[in-house]
């Protein structure tokens, strides 16, 4: 039987003013619509998380439906090596030398690698959420948009065949310890802290979570008593409690320490929650937070 | 760096730094996935080898254009190279179309994805999945993805509403997402 799908979860219960645009999601992810729709729903995507996700989901569900392929025709791997051009083991070892040199850019890194620097501001009071509220987290119906909903742009600031440009955008940018310092510092930011119960009852704070004025926040696993490393088959992943809905803010990884989010253009949830769920994420989890918070203004 | 223990997203990291071998490993991953949908799309072997291989120089010159945080490298692949073999099919379409003036196809006319065989398990999930859905809204997604069409086409060929189509294709992908996660296969979890 089919589950039930209402098209409208994507954007929030509601006709929204871009609803239109959100019809074309559909066909914009099959390649089922001309260039100038096309170009158009690019333009929205780029500014538009909700539709942004929508999207993926849809690109994932055709990866799926395409996925009858088997092994990779060797003859043809031939053909592209043979087309790489301009590259050599010289100009790899002179770029790896620099790179080493240098700071990897945070949206070079995969999100789950980047070291702790220690705390990074005022912490708000530890808010556990009542168990309704925990029940809803494992159990709620409202839709959730994508498991991959983290918005912070990967760019290695590449133009073709430019190594300079792309070693110095590498060399420009600050690691991820240092974002989430700036972050915490900044006006109007707010830090804290998801709490998860201990076996024998004992109330921790493995993780925190910093969220900007402008919507860009970093989730932060303690170093010392943190989430422990999950199998690599699993990832923890972060949920936003937004407008009476339960959002998927992203995924953390199965080994998170520093990992960026957004909720840029959607009101700022009321509450975090991170679960443990398998590698690609989930759209509805059913399982418990392994730690959470309600937000509580001081 | 061993490339056959990294992540996609490493792998990818690796590539913008002009690893070859991490592209080849890329391409050791999915390249069968690749080359089998501009196979099914373009029917013909010449064309899909070359859309194959673009696919891959294209993640070479721009690894930028992934992101890990919207999907699997997979799934950028395939949207990839779904783009570039339809791109050769209306080619194709528009040249045939001048050269032939042929007569207007029906809805059913080019595949028939009853008949393919899926030899992977994840397939046969995909493959009952798609089959579950309400035939107005799977026809129009085997039309528009296996069939190159254009929306607007689809609704000429199943006569209804251009909005009618949009509609179906967006709700049978929801419908199909929530299906595959139900039957406990991962939408995002392709590659690995």
């Amino acid at each position: 039987m089919t589950p039930d799908f209402d098209p409208q979860d994507f954007g929030g219960g509601a006709p929204l003013p871009h609803a239109e645009m959100q019809e074309l999601l559909g066909v914009y992810a099959l390649d089922a619509c001309e260039p100038d729709v096309a170009a158009m729903v690019e333009a929205h995507i780029e500014t538009c998380l909700r539709c942004a996700v929508e999207v993926g989901q849809h690109h994932e569900v055709a990866g799926l439906l395409a996925n009858s392929g088997g092994a990779s025709p060797a003859r043809l791997w031939d053909g592209i090596a043979e087309r790489l051009g301009g590259t050599s083991e010289q100009s790899w070892d002179r770029l790896a030398a620099r790179l080493e040199a240098s700071e990897p850019s945070p949206e070079a890194l995969p999100v789950e690698t980047e070291e702790v620097d220690g705390p990074v501001g005022p912490s708000a009071p530890i808010v556990p959420l009542p168990m309704d509220r925990r029940r809803r987290w494992a159990t709620a119906g409202a839709s959730m948009v994508a498991a991959a909903a983290v918005v912070v742009a990967v760019s290695f600031g590449v133009e073709t065949h430019d190594l300079q440009g792309k070693v110095a955008a590498l060399e420009a940018a600050p690691p991820m310890s240092a974002m989430a310092q700036a972050a915490a510092t900044q006006a109007g930011a707010e830090r804290f802290s998801l709490a998860s119960t201990t076996a024998s009852g004992d109330i921790t704070t493995p993780a925190t979570v910093t969220l900007t004025a402008s919507g860009t926040g970093f989730v932060m696993n303690d170093a010392a008593d943190g989430l422990p490393a999950l199998p690599k088959d699993r990832t923890y992943q972060l949920w936003g409690e937004v407008g009476g809905r339960t959002v998927s803010l992203g995924l953390l990884g199965p080994d998170p320490t520093i990992v960026p989010f957004s909720v840029a253009g959607s009101a700022t949830p009321v509450a975090y929650a991170i679960t443990d769920e398998v590698s690609g994420g989930v759209v509805h989890s059913v399982h418990a937070p392994v730690a959470m918070a309600a937000v509580r203004k001081i | 760096m061993d490339v056959e223990q990294a992540s996609d997203a490493n792998l990818v990291v690796a590539v913008g730094r002009w690893f070859e071998p991490a592209l080849a490993e890329v391409y050791r991953r999915h390249g069968g996935a690749v080359h089998a949908l501009a196979r099914r799309i373009l029917r013909s072997d010449s064309p899909a080898e070359e859309v194959t291989q673009e696919v891959f120089l294209d993640l070479w010159r721009h690894p930028e254009k992934f992101d890990a945080q919207r999907g699997t490298l997979r799934s950028f692949l395939l949207a990839r190279t779904h783009g570039k073999s339809v791109d050769v099919v209306r080619a194709e379409e528009a040249r045939r179309k001048r050269e032939e003036r042929t007569v207007r196809e029906t809805a059913t006319a080019g595949y028939d994805i009853e008949h393919e065989v899926w030899d992977m398990a994840v397939a046969a999930q995909v493959k009952d999945a798609l089959a579950s859905l309400p035939d107005d809204q799977r026809q129009p997604i085997e039309l528009a993805y296996f069939g190159g069409r254009t929306y607007r086409e689809v609704a000429v060929l199943l006569d209804e509403p251009e909005g009618t189509i949009k509609s179906r294709i967006r709700a049978g992908l929801g419908h199909l997402r929530l299906d595959m996660i139900a039957r406990g296969v991962e939408p995002a979890g392709a590659g690995q």
